[in-house]
C-alpha cells in the first residue's frame, strides 16, 4: 500500500535518520572528549574512551549513509500508523487521573467502540479478556503496584 | 560412572508427589510468566520466593528451578505468535518465529519447533551439567576480562552476519546501539555518563522496555497498515492435525538445535552472558551454516538455532551456581539468596554435604524439561486461537501489555516512556529498511566488551599483553584478527585472481 | 568507628526519655517500603525480613506492607520520591531502606542529600575483609605489601559502593597510589569472588557473608581483616592492619538502615524507630539474619542514627572534595 506517487529525490525524511545519528555522535564525542576522558596511564581506557572511538565512527558512518540516502525511494509515514502511540500518550495522561488500571480499561473500549467501530458485545468481552488477564497477572500474581491516580489518591487521603 | 548414580539418586529425592507437584506448578507458572512480555523470570522467581517459604528448602527451590527454566519455553510464545518477545532471550526467536506464523501459516509448527529445540536444547545443557558439573563452572572461571574481551570481540564481528543487505545501515545501528548502552553509571568509575542531568538516565535505559517497543511496540504501528486486509485472511490450517511438524522440518531443526544447545550451555557457564546473549549468538552462528530458507523470513533452523541456545543457557547456569555459589544472572542471585535464607549454601561444598539437594535439583530439571514441552503442546490449539483473532481486536490489546509490561520491569511511568520511545524509533526505522537486530545485540554485548576491556587494562596497566597471555585469550584473538582480515583476503585475493586470469588470456 | 558509636550511644540516652511520650502514632493505612534495588537482592532480603517480622509480631495495627521495589536511575530516583513526598499521611506511611551503599552515589551523583529524609534506625552493621585465592602468588598481606613496594602489579577485585570506599582508604593508609595497588570495580560481590576463583586478581575484597562458603571450602583465604577488631570463627586467623605493619587499622562503616521522608512527623517516626527496636532486640532477627548473614547486631535509633548517619555524609562529603 505504498503511495506510488511518493517523491523520489530532494531533501527529506530519507535523510533523517542518519542527520540523527550524526547529531547525536557529535553530541557524544564532545562530551566524552570535554568531560569523560579518554586514556589514563595505568588504567587505561577511561569512561569515555569507548563512547569516543564509537561516535567518531558513528559519525562516519552516518557521513556515508547520509550520502547513500538519497538515492533512496522516500516510504511514507501514514497517520493511521501513529494512532497506537497518541493512543498511548494519551493512556498516560488520564493514567494520571484516573489511575492505570481504569485507564486501560477506558483506552479498550473508546478504541474499540469509536475508532474500530465494533459493537457493544465485541467491545465489552475484548475489554474483559484483556482486564482480565491484566488484572490476573500483573495485579493478583505479580502485585506490581499500578499508579492510582490523583483521584483514588485525594480520596484516600 | 558416579555421577549417574547420584542422578539416579537425584531421582529418587524428586519423586515424592509433592516435589512433582511443584515441578508442574513451577512449569506452567513458567510458561505463564515467560509468555508476559515484560515479566521476566527474574520478577517470577523473586516475587514466588515468599510462597516458598512454608515448603521444605529442597521442594522450594525444585519449584523456583523449573519456573525458571519453563520460563525459556513461555519467551517464545508471544514472540512468535505477537512478535513481542516474552523476555530478552526470546527476541531472536521472533525474527523467524513470528514471519513463519503470519506470512508462511504455519503458526503451529513455528510454535512446536520452539517447543522442540528448547527441549533438546535443555536436555543437552543437562547432560553436560550432569556429566562434567563442577568442572564445567570451574571452565567458565577460566574466563577472566582479557579472555571475555576476546571472546565478545569474535561475538560482534557476527553482528555483521545480521546486518542483511545494507551493511552500512546495519552498521549505523550497531554502532547506536553501542553508545545507548553507554548512558547510564559507569561502574568501573563509579560516575554517571551521558545522563543529561536526569535521574532517570542514571540508570541507563532498561533493556526489556527498550525491547518491547522497538520490537513489540513498532509493530502495533506497522499492523496499522494491515489491518484490514489481514481481517479478510482467514487462517485456516489452525488444527492440532494441521500443525504437527513433518519429518522434514525434524531433520532441519535438529543440527541447529544440537549445536546451539552445547553453544548455549557454554555461554550460560560463561560469567556475565546469560540466555540473552546465548540466544544472540545462536542465531548468529546458524547464519554461518546453511538454512533451507535465508534467515529472517521464516525458517525453522532461524528458530531451532535461538531456542535451544537459550534453554541451553539456562541449564548451563545452574553449573557455577551449584558448584560455586556463583549465580550467572539476576534469576540466579535471587536463588542463591534463596538458598541462603533456607539455610542451604550453595558453593564448592554442596555437592559434598547437600548431594541430595543438588541432584534433585538437577533430577528436576530433567522433569521439568519434560513437563514443560507437554504443557506447551497442550496449550498450542489454544494459543493458535489467538491468531484467528482478527488484527483489528488484537491491535489495542497487545497495546495494552506494552503498557502494562513495561511498566512492570521498574514498577515505573519511566519504562512505558522508553516503550513508547523506541516502539515509535523502531517504526520509523522499520519504514526507512533500517534492521532492528544489531541495535539489541549491540546493546547487550557492548557494555560487557567494554567492562571486561578496561578491566583487562586495569589489571595490565594499560598494556596490552595480557590479550596474548592465557591459551584462551591468544585463541580468540587470533579468530578475531582472522576473521576481520578475511574479507580483507578475499577482496585481496579476489582481485589477484582476477587480474591473474587477465594476463592468462 | 568506636567514637562515633559513643557519642551515638550517648545521644540516644538523652533523648530516650525524649521520644518515650511521643508515640501517639498508629498506622492508618498500608505502609509503602521502598528499596532501591531490585528482588532478591541485599537490601531486598533486607526489608523484607524486617516488614514480616513486624507484620508477625503487629507491630503495624494490623496494616500490610507493600514492599516497592524501584531501581530507575540506580535507585535514585526511589530516593528522590521519597525525599519529596508531601507531609502528612502518605509521609507517616512511607519507609525507604538506607545503607551506607545507598548514600555515597546519591550525594556523589546527585543534589539529594540526608537532610531530606528522616533516620528512623541503623539496624545492622557489616565490615570487609581481603582475600586470597587458592593459587595466589602471595600468601599473606606482609608479601603484598613487600610485592608492591618492590613494584609488582597487584589487583584487588571488590564491588561497587562501599568496597570503593574501603579501598581508598586502605592505600591512603598504606601511601599506595592507584597505580601501585589497583581495584577493579565489580557489579557485585560474587563477580568479584568469580575472578580470584579463576585466578585473574590477587586479592579479592568482600564482607563476611559473600566470602563464608568459599573460605570453609577453602578456596579463599583471609589475609587482612578491615576492622579495628579481628574476626570470628573461620576468619579470625586474618590480622588487621596494625598487626602487619606500622600501620593504623583501616575499617571502613559499612551500616544497614531505615528512613523517612523529611516530612514525617516526629510521632510517626518515633513509632517507627519503636517498631524496628522490637524487631533489632528479637530473637528471630539475631538468629535468622544478623547470624546467617554474618553481620554485626547494632541497633540505633532515630538521634543516634541521625548523629551517625550525619556525620558518615560529611566525611564522605570531605573525602570526594564537596
Amino acid at each position: 500500500m505504498e503511495n506510488a506517487a511518493a517523491k523520489t529525490k530532494g531533501f527529506g525524511l530519507n535523510q533523517a535518520i542518519p542527520l540523527a545519528t550524526a547529531a547525536m555522535a557529535g553530541v557524544f564525542l564532545w562530551l566524552g572528549l570535554s568531560q569523560y576522558g579518554f586514556w589514563h596511564d595505568s588504567k587505561g581506557p577511561m569512561s569515555g574512551f569507548f563512547p569516543i572511538v564509537i561516535s567518531s565512527a558513528l559519525l562516519l558512518v552516518s557521513i556515508a549513509t547520509f550520502f547513500q540516502s538519497f538515492s533512496e525511494k522516500r516510504p511514507t509515514l501514514p497517520f493511521l500508523n501513529w494512532l497506537p502511540a497518541f493512543g498511548v500518550v494519551l493512556t498516560l495522561g488520564a493514567t494520571l487521573l484516573l489511575g492505570m488500571v481504569p485507564s486501560l480499561a477506558l483506552y479498550v473500549v473508546l478504541w474499540l467502540r469509536l475508532f474500530e467501530k465494533y459493537d457493544w458485545k465485541t467491545t465489552l468481552i475484548t475489554t474483559a479478556v484483556i482486564m482480565a488477564i491484566v488484572i490476573g497477572c500483573f495485579v493478583i500474581w505479580l502485585g506490581v503496584p499500578f499508579p492510582q491516580g490523583l483521584i483514588y489518591e485525594a480520596i484516600t487521603e | 560412572m558416579e555421577n549417574i548414580n547420584m542422578l539416579l539418586q537425584g531421582f529418587s529425592v524428586l519423586l515424592t508427589w509433592q516435589n512433582v507437584f511443584v515441578t508442574f506448578l513451577g512449569a506452567i507458572l513458567g510458561l505463564i510468566v515467560g509468555a508476559m512480555p515484560g515479566i521476566g523470570s527474574l520478577a517470577g522467581v523473586a516475587l514466588l520466593l515468599p510462597l516458598t517459604y512454608s515448603f521444605n528448602p529442597t521442594t522450594a527451590v525444585i519449584m523456583l528451578g523449573s519456573l525458571y527454566y519453563a520460563n525459556m519455553f513461555g519467551g517464545a510464545f508471544s514472540a512468535i505468535l505477537l512478535n513481542i518477545p516474552g523476555d530478552s532471550p526470546a527476541v531472536m526467536t521472533a525474527l523467524d518465529g513470528y514471519p513463519m506464523a503470519t506470512v508462511k501459516k504455519r503458526p503451529g509448527q513455528a510454535l512446536l519447533v520452539s517447543n522442540f529445540s528448547s527441549f533438546i536444547g535443555g536436555l543437552i545443557g543437562m547432560i553436560i551439567l550432569t556429566f562434567t558439573g563442577p568442572a564445567l563452572a570451574n571452565i567458565g572461571l577460566k574466563f577472566g576480562p582479557s579472555e571475555m574481551t576476546a571472546l565478545l570481540l569474535v561475538a560482534m564481528t557476527s553482528i555483521g552476519w545480521l546486518v542483511g543487505e545494507n551493511p552500512s545501515k546495519g552498521l549505523l545501528l550497531t554502532l547506536f546501539g553501542i553508545l545507548l548502552a553507554c548512558m547510564g553509571m559507569d561502574t568501573l568509575t563509579g560516575s554517571p555518563r551521558y545522563d543529561f542531568g536526569n535521574e532517570y538516565l542514571l540508570g541507563g535505559i532498561p533493556f526489556t522496555p527498550f525491547v518491547i517497543g522497538m520490537v513489540g511496540f513498532s509493530q502495533v504501528m506497522i499492523l496499522m497498515d494491515e489491518r484490514l486486509v489481514k481481517a479478510k485472511e482467514v487462517t485456516e490450517k489452525l488444527t492440532i492435525r494441521g500443525s504437527l511438524l513433518t519429518k522434514h522440518d525434524l531433520k532441519r531443526l535438529l543440527p541447529p538445535a544440537l549445536r546451539s544447545g552445547v553453544l548455549g550451555t557454554f555461554m550460560g557457564v560463561l560469567p556475565g552472558a546469560g540466555a540473552t546473549a546465548a540466544s544472540f549468538m545462536g542465531y548468529a552462528v546458524q547464519k554461518s551454516f546453511k538454512s533451507e530458507e535465508p534467515l529472517g523470513s521464516g525458517a525453522v533452523e532461524g528458530i531451532a538455532s535461538c531456542e535451544a541456545a537459550n534453554n541451553g543457557a539456562a541449564a548451563g547456569s545452574f553449573a557455577p551456581l551449584l558448584a560455586l555459589g556463583i549465580p550467572g544472572s539476576g534469576t540466579g542471585a535471587v536463588l542463591l539468596g534463596g538458598l541462603m535464607l533456607w539455610g542451604l549454601n550453595p558453593g564448592p561444598l554442596l555437592f559434598t554435604n547437600e548431594p541430595d539437594f543438588a541432584w534433585g535439583l538437577i533430577a528436576s530439571l530433567f522433569l521439568a524439561n519434560v513437563v514443560a514441552l507437554m504443557c506447551a503442546w497442550g496449550v498450542i490449539p489454544l494459543l493458535i486461537k489467538i491468531l484467528s483473532v482478527p488484527t483489528r481486536l488484537i491491535i489495542p490489546c497487545i497495546t495494552v501489555i506494552c503498557i502494562v509490561g513495561s511498566y512492570s520491569t521498574s514498577n515505573s511511568m519511566y519504562g512505558v516512556l522508553v516503550m513508547l520511545i523506541s516502539g515509535v524509533l523502531g517504526y520509523v526505522m522499520h519504514k526507512f529498511r533500517y534492521p532492528a537486530a544489531p541495535v539489541l545485540l549491540a546493546f547487550v554485548l557492548a557494555p560487557m566488551l567494554e567492562s571486561n576491556m578496561r578491566k583487562s587494562f586495569i589489571i595490565s596497566r594499560g598494556s596490552l599483553d595480557i590479550f596474548f597471555d592465557s591459551p584462551l585469550s591468544l585463541a580468540f584473538m587470533t579468530i578475531f584478527i582472522v576473521i576481520l582480515l578475511f574479507p580483507a583476503a578475499r577482496a585481496v585475493f579476489g582481485s589477484f585472481a582476477r587480474t591473474k586470469m587477465e594476463t592468462a588470456k | 568507628m568506636k567514637k562515633i558509636l559513643a557519642i551515638a550511644a550517648i545521644a540516644s540516652l538523652i533523648s530516650a526519655p525524649l521520644s518515650a511520650g511521643a508515640s501517639d502514632f498508629t498506622p492508618k493505612k498500608d505502609i509503602e517500603w521502598v528499596v532501591t534495588s531490585s528482588p532478591g537482592g541485599g537490601s531486598d532480603i533486607y526489608t523484607r525480613f524486617i516488614s514480616d517480622a513486624m507484620t508477625k509480631a503487629n507491630l503495624a495495627n494490623g496494616k500490610t506492607f507493600l514492599v516497592t521495589n524501584k531501581t530507575d536511575g540506580g535507585g535514585e530516583v526511589g530516593r528522590l520520591n521519597v525525599s519529596r513526598t508531601a507531609a502528612g499521611t502518605r509521609a507517616d506511611h512511607t519507609l525507604l531502606t538506607f545503607n551506607s551503599g545507598d548514600l555515597m552515589p546519591m550525594v556523589k551523583n546527585t543534589s539529594n542529600r540526608l537532610a531530606n529524609f528522616t533516620p528512623i534506625a541503623i539496624m545492622a552493621e557489616d565490615k570487609q575483609l581481603l582475600f586470597i585465592g587458592e593459587s595466589a602468588k602471595y600468601k599473606t598481606f606482609d608479601e603484598v605489601i613487600k610485592a608492591v613496594k618492590s613494584g609488582a602489579k597487584v589487583v584487588i577485585a571488590g564491588s561497587k559502593g562501599d568496597d570503593v570506599a574501603t579501598y581508598e582508604k586502605l592505600i591512603k593508609e598504606l601511601k599506595f597510589t592507584e597505580d601501585q595497588l589497583a581495584f577493579i570495580v565489580n557489579d557485585s560481590t560474587s563477580a568479584a569472588i568469580t575472578s580470584i576463583l579463576g585466578g585473574h586478581v590477587d586479592l579479592v575484597m568482600s564482607k563476611p557473608a559473600a566470602a563464608d562458603q568459599y573460605v570453609v571450602a577453602g578456596k579463599l583465604t583471609p589475609v587482612l581483616a578491615l576492622s579495628s577488631t579481628r574476626f570470628t570463627g573461620n576468619l579470625r586467623d586474618a590480622p588487621r592492619l596494625s598487626e602487619v605493619g606500622s600501620y593504623q587499622d583501616v575499617e571502613f562503616p559499612v551500616w544497614r538502615g531505615v528512613v523517612g521522608p523529611k516530612t514525617m512527623s516526629p510521632e510517626a517516626a518515633a513509632f517507627w524507630a519503636k517498631s524496628l527496636k522490637t524487631v533489632a532486640e528479637s530473637e528471630a532477627w539475631q538468629k535468622d539474619y544478623i547470624g546467617k548473614f554474618k553481620l554485626i547486631p547494632s541497633f540505633l535509633d532515630q538521634q543516634a542514627a541521625k548523629a551517625f548517619m550525619t556525620k558518615f555524609e560529611q566525611d564522605y562529603l570531605k573525602s570526594i572534595g564537596k
